[in-house]
């Protein structure tokens, strides 16, 4: 067996050391199926709760309006003329099937607002338009707005931890991998980094703030591709200081090498970010953006809850850093590049799996929190913390209280097992 | 210090103008006297604020900018004029044109208005409104040729021509000369120590023989934190008001959530493993996970009136006895009011700790000298409480610093469920007020508050293990 065939067969035996001792926790095991229901449920929102029929003969023709509806949101098709706006409920069609919660979130059902309870008489044509779970105020059924909400809380907390792990594991891996004393660069280096860190803020943003600012009044795909080319002039000013200090490298004060205290950096950086206490800063934060957006709620959790992730991964490449396997590598030429990204990182990721299940959990409770009390989520997305916001409009709507207060309890409780599984199944104390 | 220009950059950028908000001045409708008299007062209120002084030490900005826009009053104008920067280039032209329409704008609203031109008046004022903030080549020929025509509409008008024929040079000049190159070169600007930063942080009062009127503010590091928006108190005074709130209710919950959390833990990790363990465990784990928003409002509406019970009062920190009620009235008048917070506020980090006491004493009750001890013959209490829990205790007070920034910030959520005026009602209240001089108080006052306490857990530290000294 050749050595690089066992070191593949070792990795594997690692992950699958953990895969059975995942597996063996039953309650982390459960949450996981169970979270991979929520997500089908997710995906297959419009099934499940449309006002739409998923399949329906009207005038003759046949249409599937569900289908239909993701194709002209998409640009490819356009609704019949007969079928363009109307109100779906009241069609007389030939033969019709409707998704089993037969309301769109947004449905008004106007012989049943006011806040009908599921237990009370509805004024419905039959059982089959009965709101299982109430409505609200305006006659939006509430176990489709849950429904729909799903999406929306896994899409937060994946996105923002998405974003929170990039940061974190970038920042604390170079903090930990490079220390105080690992990454050197010349004397002429690092002032021509300063400067042009100045000058490619001022390219790449300041320059630029109209066409960034306009692009996230138009839509979020445009912001995108706009931050996108302004991080790509960013990059490139950087760049350009790096090259025009090649150069100078023999020349004898300004070439000589000097340690950049990276570890120091990240860490008085960290240490600032946890002094303020997180939901002040997101609500503060959230309140300065005039146009709220569910985008910039997820990017704004995620660029304030990186810190864990960082402080865990530095730790772990503290230890690992002087390990004789990296020197080894050393040895052998590796860069300090695909040391880093090949050989430390992968050794030191296993913490984060943990931090970033418990980091889901939390991102989802912070979503519900800030729909809950208003601030940042727009007003019309229905998510669970602003159904449970609605039960404080109305205190005797006691299924505006409870069900889309339990869906979170859930959804969070489900993710802390996870993690809870994760930190049995990749602690080493308990390998025996 | 770092905390303070994040807290000021954010306050920098929030939206709306504080002015005007403060005035809520009608603009533009009405004679000349009043309009320059409304002026007067903004740029009054401005200087008062010290909201006419550039920003911070410096600036980086492009050459084609100019370095004194942070003078003009009105936001929606500066930025209206910092599009018209982007796009031509040229501030001299620019500054020429916004100067041209504002003097027209005192001499329209000169104009005698009677039945003849009254139309034409209006017109001509909505029209030059619009050039006032908006930007588009298309939309500025179009207002200024509706300018135009109601000013040759009406006889009565024409004294209005010229005003008009400069506005019109003015902006021929600056569209014909854009110098856009400009925008590419950079520019740094200092400003000295006059800008509001520092004026905001470190205050422009003399520090000894200074004198009433002579100064604008004391700066936040000596206390002086400005005044709100909305009612022109002092912020100082109303974050007092609150943070007694939030302490008081932290503190109260910190207490309970040790002297619960540590017992309970050290029971359950002493019978690791029988049903009772596994019951409190089970327990612990759902009350660490139920969102505190969640059981606030369950709570409210099953036993706050409602259609079911009515135990509790649903908001307010009570306080509306007589004021001659005994001592015992007025207490239990608080308590009742305080139960529900108290219990939501504690609850969630309660179950954390016992989590994390039962995790510890577990791990110290494997150890060899817990052996040793019982091996000694010393009896299970002592073992437990004297030799066990000591070393146990240390993890789960280090925890509390970051229990007590979780209290701030379950703070936010329970005050504003139960209207307590505490710190995070009083955030909520300013940022749904866009106040922004309480908001970035409270932030500030809160990370103080958080570092304060960690300073604790560091003493704390040192007390509980002898083997840590800070010399």
């Amino acid at each position: 067996m050749s050595e690089r065939e066992e070191v593949v067969e070792l990795k594997q035996n690692y992950w699958s050391y953990v895969k059975r001792q995942f597996k063996k926790n039953k309650r982390a095991l459960f949450s996981l199926y169970f979270i991979g229901f929520l997500v089908i449920l997710a995906l297959s929102a419009d099934f499940l709760a449309n006002e739409k029929p998923l399949y329906c003969k009207y005038q003759g023709k046949t249409h599937f309006p569900v289908l239909k509806s993701y194709a002209v949101d998409m640009g490819l098709a356009k609704w019949p003329p007969e079928l363009l706006n109307v109100r779906w409920h009241e069609l007389e069609y030939d033969s019709v099937l409707f998704p089993p919660i037969p309301y769109s979130p947004s449905n008004q059902d106007k012989y049943n607002g006011m806040f009908k309870s599921p237990t009370e008489e509805q004024r419905i044509k039959s059982k089959r338009w009965h709101h299982w779970l109430g409505t609200d105020q305006m006659g939006r059924d509430v176990f489709s707005g849950m429904i729909h909400a799903t999406r929306i809380a896994l899409t937060v907390g994946i996105v923002s931890m998405s974003i929170a792990s990039f940061i974190g594991i970038l920042l604390g891996s170079l903090a930990g991998f490079f220390g105080d004393d690992g990454l050197k660069i010349t004397r002429i280096a690092f002032l021509l980094n300063i400067l042009f860190f100045f000058l490619a803020i001022f390219y790449g943003f300041s320059t630029r703030s109209f066409i960034l600012s306009d692009a996230l009044n138009t839509s979020m795909m445009s912001f995108i591709v706009q931050m996108f080319i302004s991080f790509a002039i960013f990059i490139g000013v950087m760049g350009i200081a790096n090259l025009i200090a090649i150069p100078f490298r023999k020349i004898p004060w300004i070439g000589e090498k000097i340690n950049l205290p990276v570890d120091l950096m990240v860490s008085r950086l960290i240490e600032i970010m946890v002094s303020i206490p997180k939901l002040f800063l997101i609500i503060a934060i959230v309140a300065v953006m005039t146009n709220g957006s569910l985008f910039i709620v997820m990017a704004i959790i995620g660029f304030t809850s990186w810190t864990g992730i960082a402080r865990l991964i530095r730790a772990e490449l503290l230890k690992v850093r002087n390990l004789e396997y990296l020197e080894a590598a050393e040895a052998l030429g590796f860069g300090s590049a695909r040391r880093l990204l090949r050989h430390a990182i992968p050794n030191a990721l296993s913490p984060v799996f943990i931090a970033v299940a418990f980091g889901v959990a939390s991102a989802i409770l912070i979503e519900a929190f800030l729909s809950f009390i208003g601030i940042g989520v727009p007003a019309d997305i229905v998510t669970w913390g602003s159904l449970l916001n609605l039960a404080r409009a109305e205190p005797s709507a006691w299924w505006l209280a409870i069900f889309p207060g339990f869906a979170i309890f859930i959804t969070v409780t489900l993710f802390n097992l996870i993690g809870e599984g994760l930190t049995d199944a990749l602690d080493p104390k308990l390998k025996k | 210090m770092i905390i303070s220009l994040l807290t000021f950059a954010l306050s920098v950028n929030a939206p709306g103008d504080p002015v005007e908000t403060m005035l809520s001045s009608q603009n533009s409708q009405g004679q000349s006297a009043s309009l320059l008299a409304n002026d007067k007062a903004f740029v009054e209120k401005r200087r008062e604020l010290g909201l006419d002084l550039p920003i911070f030490y410096f600036s980086m900005a492009s050459k084609a900018t100019s370095d004194t826009l942070h003078r003009v009053p009105k936001r929606s104008h500066r930025q209206n004029l910092e599009r018209f920067i982007e796009r031509y280039g040229n501030w001299p032209e620019v500054q020429d044109y916004y100067q041209s329409l504002s003097a027209f704008r005192f001499a329209i609203s000169d104009a005698k208005k009677d039945s003849t031109n009254r139309t034409h008046l209006i017109n001509g004022k909505d029209a030059l409104n619009l050039l006032f903030i908006s930007d588009e080549p298309e939309k500025q020929t179009i207002e200024l040729d509706n300018l135009e025509e109601s000013i040759n509409g009406a006889a009565s008008l024409a004294h209005l021509k010229p005003g008009f024929q400069k506005i019109r040079d003015s902006y021929n000049k600056m569209t014909s000369n854009p110098t856009t190159w400009k925008k590419y070169v950079p520019v740094i600007n200092f400003y000295g120590t006059d800008n509001q930063y520092h004026r905001w942080f470190f205050g422009d009062k003399a520090l000894f023989g200074a004198k009433e009127g002579e100064y604008t503010s004391a700066g936040f590091i000596r206390g002086d934190f400005g005044i709100s928006y909305q009612d022109e108190r002092p912020v100082g005074s109303i974050i007092w008001d609150a943070v007694r709130w939030t302490m008081l209710l932290s503190l109260m919950s910190v207490v309970i959530t040790y002297l619960v959390a540590i017992p309970l833990g050290v029971d359950s990790a002493i019978s690791k493993g029988s049903k009772k363990d596994q019951i409190i465990t089970t327990i612990l784990f759902i009350l660490y996970s139920l969102p505190s928003f969640w059981i606030a409002t369950m709570a409210i509406v099953y036993f706050c009136g409602g259609d079911f019970w009515d135990f509790f009062p649903p908001y307010g920190v009570g306080g509306d006895v007589p004021a001659d009620a005994s001592l015992w009235v007025k207490l239990k008048d608080r308590a009742h009011h305080l139960i529900l917070p108290l219990f939501c506020w504690t609850y969630g980090t309660f179950a954390y700790l016992s989590r994390q006491m039962r995790g510890g004493m577990v791990s110290v009750l494997n150890q060899d000298y817990i052996r040793t001890a019982r091996s000694k013959g010393l009896n299970e209490r002592t073992v437990i409480w004297k030799h066990a829990l000591r070393n146990s205790l240390l993890p789960v007070i280090t925890l509390f610093a970051s229990v007590f920034p979780l209290m701030l910030s379950g703070a936010i959520v329970l005050e504003i469920i139960f209207s307590i005026p505490g710190m995070g009602k009083t955030m909520f209240n300013a940022i749904v007020a866009r106040d922004y001089p309480i908001v970035f108080t409270v932030m500030m006052f809160s990370a103080i508050l958080t570092l304060v306490g960690y300073l604790v857990s560091d003493i704390l530290y040192a007390v509980v293990d002898p083997r840590i000294s800070y010399k």
